[in-house]
């Protein structure tokens, strides 16, 4: 009895070391991400397929909630434990290739996938120092403006289709003075104030009005602020939508983000992300229209960039987290996901099967800006000063307080930075 | 017969009545206002997790539909319920009980052991200890957070129960906070058991733990609420579902794009009941310690 036993405890030893000799040998492949229930139990799966189709590697995904992923991402940094594959919003790019902490994915990504990339996904992951492609998304992003059919309709309003029918300024302002004046509406349009300033969203969403408007957040040339954001373009920009504000026009930031389809449709207007969409689709119906951003001078101009996937100087396996961005990228459950989330399409044959996006699509438009009037958000590693400066300003804009005034006081803190970092050479060397 | 009125003790008791009635109607709508404002938030959280369409609760927020459902259904608390899979919202729950009961036992026995011993023990330098320990609850925890993180990283504990656990045990304020108990309880106590021929160890378990319960009760309700909205901590320490809180993982609900409202109720709801639990097992105690406290000044 007692001999049964020692050989069975030794025949389970055995198999233990067995087990761990082969768990040992397996690749461990660290990706770092954030997003929604949706998105978390996605990557899920998507790890599994991967792991199946190479039993050789492990997939350890690592989770940091949206708010909290650059603090995350920190502490990752200091504690030297960089994942291999890492999800980046965009316009953080240059900040993370500058610091040295993401390296160059062309050798390492499937060729049939790059050649699969629209103009604006390879913008946003281009390092504009050395032009090399650092970063790549399934999915890239828009803003577009929403309306409600009922209330255009009252004060027949011309409704755009296309990219270029876009509304101009005077347009524009015309019909949010003829709105204010409609029965049922208590706000002409909702520039989502809601999202406060801890997002990305006033940079991200207001940035192009400025850009359209012919100035900038910063002079993409000699990478200075002062004399762009500070220029009379940038400030009659933000005067124009302060006056918006002072006349009641704009949806509160205390109102929150669903005055445009809550109970009575309060706001007529909406300038939002291509993701509003679904949410605002659930509650109208056919009640809302689709248009592109007006033209705040002679050309429009609109946002891009999403959370997209880079590779770290980190990772002992960069051929193996190359394959894993590729296969992900490629995986169709992963794509089903992505469409299924009104994904605004990065990759050309993504889009082709996004019924959203394809001609004649609810969001076409919104897929028409992404070659027409894209604008990336400034590539350069000042990035995060810029749009904490550039939000800062426009709050305080909001709230009353002069256009000039706080635009200077955000362009010289960008330019500050910019100094103390010596220039964040060779952007210095860029004139 | 004269026009004047005259009060009698009668008539002035009425308008004293009628004077109280007043002042206590409204003292009783003042306390309702303020209930009101307590707990509407707290009801529209439980009627909004009782709603399975998370753009229905957005549109609803802002007007009264948000206190009303007509279809309730427990679906969300289903769905969050789960203990294994992607999103384990019962194991993230568990973990975090598992976190809070091991950091509030801890938590009990190390600080109220230096507490004694600051109070009680002879130890050289006592005033200056004391005036380090407080000099301590005044460093915010953020300010050492990164050191923090890369001692528990190179000590190999990032993601596990003892990175969550350890670092808050000792806690500035709680040591002085058991001090200020001790302090204050007679010395007569002390020298009565000593003469008994007890030692400083069974004088602190048998005598002054004992009564120290309105005290207990105050560092279990108070270590309990830090350990259990811990936030920033464990998204920097943790790394996969294994020893993730509830905090965190509801954080998930709350996307770059989307909000899922109804799941991320449902799930505060989850979140709420267990502190809620400890506050009222608690509760008698700890009232009466805030309230021996404001008498002592």
């Amino acid at each position: 009895m007692m001999g049964k036993r020692l050989l069975s405890m030794l025949m389970a030893s055995v198999a233990l070391a067995a087990t761990g000799v082969s768990a040992e040998a397996k690749t461990v492949l660290h990706v770092m991400h954030q997003g929604d229930p949706g998105w978390v139990s996605t990557y899920g799966e998507v790890a599994k397929r991967f792991e199946a189709a190479n039993p050789d590697v492990d997939v350890e995904l690592i989770y940091a909630p949206h708010d909290a992923y650059n603090e995350k991402f920190s502490a990752a940094v200091m504690s030297k434990q960089l994942p291999d594959v890492m999800e980046l919003d965009a316009p953080f790019l240059a900040n993370y290739v500058w610091s040295g902490y993401l390296q160059p994915i062309k050798p390492l990504v499937d060729q049939d996938v790059l050649d699969d990339m629209t103009a604006s996904n390879i913008a946003q992951g281009t390092y504009p120092i050395d032009k090399d492609l650092y970063a790549i998304g399934l999915t890239d992003s828009s803003v577009v403006l929403y309306g409600n059919r009922k209330y255009l309709e009252a004060i027949g309003a011309r409704i755009p289709k296309a990219v270029d029918d876009a509304w101009t300024q005077e347009e524009f302002e015309g019909y949010l003075e003829k709105l204010a004046k409609v029965d049922g509406v208590k706000w002409p349009i909702d520039t989502f104030r809601g999202y406060g300033i801890k997002t990305e969203w006033i940079t991200y969403a207001y940035g192009p009005i400025l850009q359209s408007a012919g100035c900038d957040l910063i002079d993409r040339t000699t990478w200075k602020s002062t004399g762009a954001l500070d220029s009379n373009a940038c400030v009659k920009a933000l005067t124009m939508m302060q006056t918006w504000v002072k006349n009641g026009w704009v949806v509160p930031q205390s109102s929150g983000t669903n005055q445009f389809f809550a109970e009575g449709h309060p706001a007529a207007l909406a300038l939002g992300g291509h993701w509003f969409y679904a949410e605002a689709a659930a509650s109208m119906k056919d009640d809302i229209v689709v248009m592109p951003l007006p033209k705040f001078g002679p050309k429009g101009a609109s946002p891009n960039g999403t959370w997209i996937w880079g590779i770290t100087t980190a990772s002992e396996h960069p051929d193996i987290a190359g394959k894993f961005v590729s296969f992900m990228l490629k995986d169709k459950l992963y794509r089903d996901y992505a469409t299924a989330d009104s994904g605004y399409p990065g990759l050309k044959s993504f889009a082709a099967a996004s019924p959203l996006y394809d001609t004649g699509g609810p969001l076409a438009v919104a897929f028409e800006q992404a070659s027409k009037t894209a604008v990336a958000r400034p590539p350069h590693p000042a990035y995060p000063v810029i749009t904490s400066a550039f939000m800062q300003a426009v709050d305080e804009i909001f709230n009353g307080g002069d256009a000039k005034s706080a635009l200077s006081a955000a362009a010289a803190k960008i330019d500050e930075d910019i100094e103390e970092n010596d220039g964040y050479p060779p952007f210095d060397e860029q004139q | 017969m004269s026009d004047i009125a005259i009060s009698t003790p009668q008539a002035q008791m009425t308008r004293t009545h009628s004077a109280v009635g007043s002042l206590r109607i409204v003292q009783t709508a003042c306390i309702l206002v303020i209930a009101l404002v307590i707990v509407s938030p707290l009801f529209m959280l439980l009627i909004a997790s009782l709603k399975d369409d998370r753009f229905q609760i957005l549109a609803d927020m802002g007007s009264f539909r948000a206190f009303w459902v007509s279809d309730p259904t427990f679906a969300n608390f289903a769905e969050v319920g789960n203990f294994s899979g992607e999103l384990a919202f019962g194991r993230y729950l568990l973990n975090s009980l598992i976190i809070l009961a091991l950091t509030v036992g801890s938590g009990l026995i190390v600080n109220s052991m230096a507490g004694f011993v600051l109070a009680w023990g002879s130890v050289r330098g006592r005033a200056l200890i004391l005036s380090l320990v407080i000099a301590l609850y005044v460093i915010p925890q953020e300010s050492i957070i990164m050191p923090l993180v890369i001692m528990v990283s190179r000590a190999g504990m990032t993601d596990t129960f003892a990175v969550q656990i350890v670092p808050w045990i000792a806690s500035p304020l709680y040591i002085f906070l058991f001090y200020q108990f001790f302090a204050q309880l007679p010395k007569e106590l002390v020298e009565a058991a000593q003469i008994d021929g007890a030692s400083i160890f069974r004088i602190y378990r048998s005598i002054f733990l004992p009564l120290s319960l309105p005290a207990l009760a105050t560092v279990s309700i108070l270590m309990g609420i830090e350990s259990w909205n811990q936030y920033l901590w464990p998204i920097l320490v943790t790394q996969t579902d294994y020893a993730r809180p509830i905090a965190v993982a509801i954080a998930t609900f709350f996307g770059q794009d989307s909000i899922y409202w109804d799941r991320a109720m449902a799930a505060s709801v989850l979140m709420m009941l267990p502190i809620l639990a400890l506050y009222l097992a608690f509760q008698r105690w700890f009232v009466s310690s805030f309230v021996g406290s404001a008498v002592k000044g």
